[in-house]
């Protein structure tokens, strides 16, 4: 490609994260894991994360949600990113869904009790997985389960907006918004306009 | 003391003020220009080199504020620049959107660059079909002032012949994305076009300006000034002039006029001290944005003008129109699954669009009249938006998303309303906004004409995407509510019969010699094209006349 990327606004922008550090949701976890801000100012180590909305029964339940959706796997998930701050922070402002999260929450936690005899929480992780699929998988749904789906979806989502926003979301992507160029990016594959022989080339 | 009296008092800086002023001043007069706002400063309010984890709310926006619906562009990078004090109401029945840039430059310090401009098949649309009537002037009259406001801004395109679309002069085009080869190809089978977009944003530096560094996100503001906006590349020629004195958080509230009822200056309400203050000058020239201009005209009552200045024809805040926009198709590109990401989002929606193809032989060859555009957009975004339809959780669906990441595309519609008798914007008889001027009430439902173009445009984009190999995966359930495109028009039509229009071919009010009209307000119709690189070429042509009418001794300089 033609251009050059050059990150953009570098400094400000960690001068601008470490002002921030106190208040910003999802800080607390993701600046230790991104490997490229090696300024020692930044090494300090931030206080525990206290919810704003979710109780302290309730928290670590989102926590183990969020790494369920996007989950460390070879790169960082949900949980280096902090998405269960951001999630809490998000609906400690919004108060269309606090209800719906909270209610949610007590539904899966009953639901979890009922079938496997113990909170959410404290399953092991294949036990929570197969309580989820039929929440989050349409070839496993089972009837009368249409609360937990919404609750689900409505988890999922805002996991996928917490991780997606979070400097860890964009390397997963390799996201370019990060960059400059010099001129209008191109297509590399002038031979092949309708891009019929891409997969081949590049798997 | 004597009351200073200025040339001409110009209400807004966007970019039929802007153009204006600069015109205006570079001709010797002396122009005081009011602005609603404040100045913005690009280092501190324009926060698109930030990425969302260093915003409060990640870029999304604080969730409260969002439920209130202000419009794409009035977010969490930009809203301190957009109006949230003056509110608005709506009809019974009417849904309304009415993001207003407050800030000096008005909309265009953000807006979406696709430049094209209305050809003669727009200016003659009634004479092809028989709807409402022809323009009062024909394309070869207005040509080149597009020509020439092409030149002061730079518009990146290619000449491409197209009926609806005249060619302009151009700097190099933006280069084609790999979806765009893929698209160019699918439009090629169903036999629509698919061509570079006309877009206002440097790929050369020009003028003076630089060329773009293509980051992206050109809607939340460009602090070198890389796509035109008024604060760059006009008010500082004006400023040069030493002509103008531009008074910032200065709300119009009406235009005086004297015993004949020609205007003698603007009331206006400076927000910093909450007090009414009046302005002087021989001519005036409102450019507040097209349905602000018309709450202005209306609440300018006087013995006079009973219903408002120049309004003898009773068509002020009339023939409201507005841009159809929606997603009429959205889906992916098998092709690009599981490849490299690659930049494609460094011009928003403008690299590519559809220009008009409908009607262009036969003005009646479809179920509907006129014609509508397409903006095909997708590929690499910020946020993977399509992550929410995927099924699942877990490790699959986080590599599915980094798949599926470079793939999906989407089709925009831009549809012009047709005007109707039921369309308008009056003043509310009960609501006043905080300073006591009553707010605007907007009537305004979608015509049976424009939905049938959502309709088609479905069924095209579909076409195209399944013709390119993509998979159709759905399309807006509805058009997006009224106003969201912000390209309103039609409150001070122009017209060569007094009794029909606001304005005349010039922009000058019939009744109110002078009293000039200087933004998407004085469009007869709305066409399938933007509406800024029009309003700048027509408030250019304006400014013109005004000046002449100077010089004629019609009005009398200072």
């Amino acid at each position: 490609m033609a251009g050059q990327g050059i990150q953009r606004r570098e400094v400000l922008r960690i001068l601008g994260t470490a002002a921030a550090a106190a208040h910003f949701p999802g800080f607390s976890k993701w600046t230790f894991a991104c490997g490229h801000i090696g300024n020692a100012a930044l090494q300090i180590k931030p206080a525990e994360y206290r919810p704003q909305f979710f109780t302290a029964a309730e928290f670590p339940m989102v926590e183990r949600l969020t790494e369920i959706i996007i989950p460390s796997d070879g790169t960082p998930g949900a949980k280096e990113a902090g998405v269960a701050e951001f999630i809490d922070f998000m609906v400690a402002n919004d108060p269309d869904v606090k209800y719906g999260l909270r209610t949610g929450l007590a539904w899966l936690n009953a639901h979890a009790e009922q079938t496997d005899g113990k909170p959410f929480v404290e399953l092991t992780p294949e036990q929570q997985t197969s309580l989820l699929e039929p929440l989050g998988f349409k070839d496993k749904e089972r009837p009368g389960a249409e609360a937990g789906r919404h609750f689900f979806r409505m988890m999922r989502k805002y996991t996928v907006a917490g991780f997606y926003t979070s400097e860890i979301g964009y390397k997963e992507l390799d996201n370019p918004a990060l960059k400059f160029y010099a001129e209008s990016p191109k297509c590399p594959h002038p031979g092949d306009p309708e891009h019929a022989d891409l997969s081949s080339a590049h798997s | 003391m004597a009351k200073q009296i200025y040339d001409v008092i110009v209400i807004g800086t966007g970019a039929g003020g802007g153009m204006a002023i600069k015109t205006l001043c570079e001709a010797g007069l002396k122009v005081c220009a009011l602005n609603a706002g404040r100045r913005l400063d690009p280092e501190k309010d324009f926060r698109y080199h930030r990425m969302p984890w260093d915003m409060k709310f990640r870029g999304l926006d604080d969730p409260k504020r969002l439920s209130q619906s202000f419009g794409y562009m009035d977010n969490e990078y930009t809203k301190a620049a957009w109006d949230h004090e003056i509110p608005f109401t709506v009809a019974p029945g009417t849904k309304w959107m009415w993001p207003r840039c407050n800030a000096v430059g008005g909309k265009t310090n953000f807006w979406g660059r696709s430049s094209a401009r209305f050809g003669e098949i727009d200016f003659r649309a009634a004479s092809l079909d028989g709807y409402d009537v022809d323009w009062p002037l024909p394309y070869e009259e207005i040509s080149p002032f597009y020509t020439r406001v092409e030149k002061m801004i730079g518009v990146a395109s290619t000449v491409q012949n197209r009926p609806s679309n005249p060619d302009g002069s151009y700097l190099p085009p933006f280069n084609f994305r790999c979806l765009d080869f893929i698209l160019e190809a699918g439009c090629k089978k169903v036999g629509v076009p698919y061509l570079p977009d006309r877009c206002a944003q440097l790929t050369q530096p020009h003028e003076g300006h630089p060329a773009c560094h293509f980051c992206g996100e050109c809607t939340t503001g460009c602090d070198v000034g890389a796509f035109f906006s008024t604060p760059y590349f006009l008010l500082p020629k004006a400023e040069a002039t030493k002509n103008l004195e531009l008074l910032t958080n200065a709300l119009a509230k009406n235009v005086l006029v004297d015993e004949n009822g020609h205007a003698t200056g603007v009331a206006y309400i400076d927000r910093k001290t909450r007090q009414e203050v009046e302005v002087y000058g021989r001519a005036v020239v409102v450019a507040a944005s097209c349905l602000e201009s018309a709450r202005i005209m209306l609440n300018s009552k006087s013995r006079q003008w009973p219903n408002g200045i120049a309004n003898s024809s009773g068509q002020l805040g009339r023939n409201l129109c507005d841009h159809l926009y929606g997603e009429s198709a959205r889906g992916y590109l098998p092709q690009l699954v599981g490849q490299p990401s690659f930049p494609d989002h460094v011009a928003d929606s403008t690299i590519a669009w559809m220009p008009r193809w409908q009607n262009l032989k036969d003005p009646h060859e479809e179920k509907f009249i006129r014609g509508y555009s397409i903006y095909p957009d997708g590929g690499c975004s910020e946020f993977p938006w399509f992550a929410n339809e995927l099924d699942g959780f877990g490790s699959s669906f986080k590599r599915e998303i980094k798949r599926r990441y470079p793939a999906p595309v989407s089709f925009g519609i831009q549809a012009p309303s047709l005007r109707s008798d039921t369309n308008f914007v009056d003043l509310d008889p009960e609501v006043k906004d905080p300073y006591g001027m009553p707010v605007a009430r907007m009537h305004f439902e979608w015509d049976e004409n424009v939905l049938k173009m959502w309709e088609h445009s479905k069924q095209v984009c579909a076409e195209v995407l399944r013709a390119a190999g993509g998979v159709l995966e759905g399309s807006g359930e509805a058009p997006e509510i009224p106003g969201w495109s912000l390209h309103e028009t039609g409150t001070c039509r122009m017209g060569n019969d007094p009794k029909n229009f606001v304005t005349n071919r010039f922009g000058q009010t019939h009744d109110v010699p002078n009293l000039y009209v200087c933004d998407a307000s004085v469009f007869l119709s709305c066409t399938d094209k933007t509406t800024t690189i029009s309003i700048l070429a027509f408030s250019l042509r304006t400014s013109e006349h005004l000046i002449e009418n100077f010089r004629r001794g019609e009005h009398k300089a200072a």
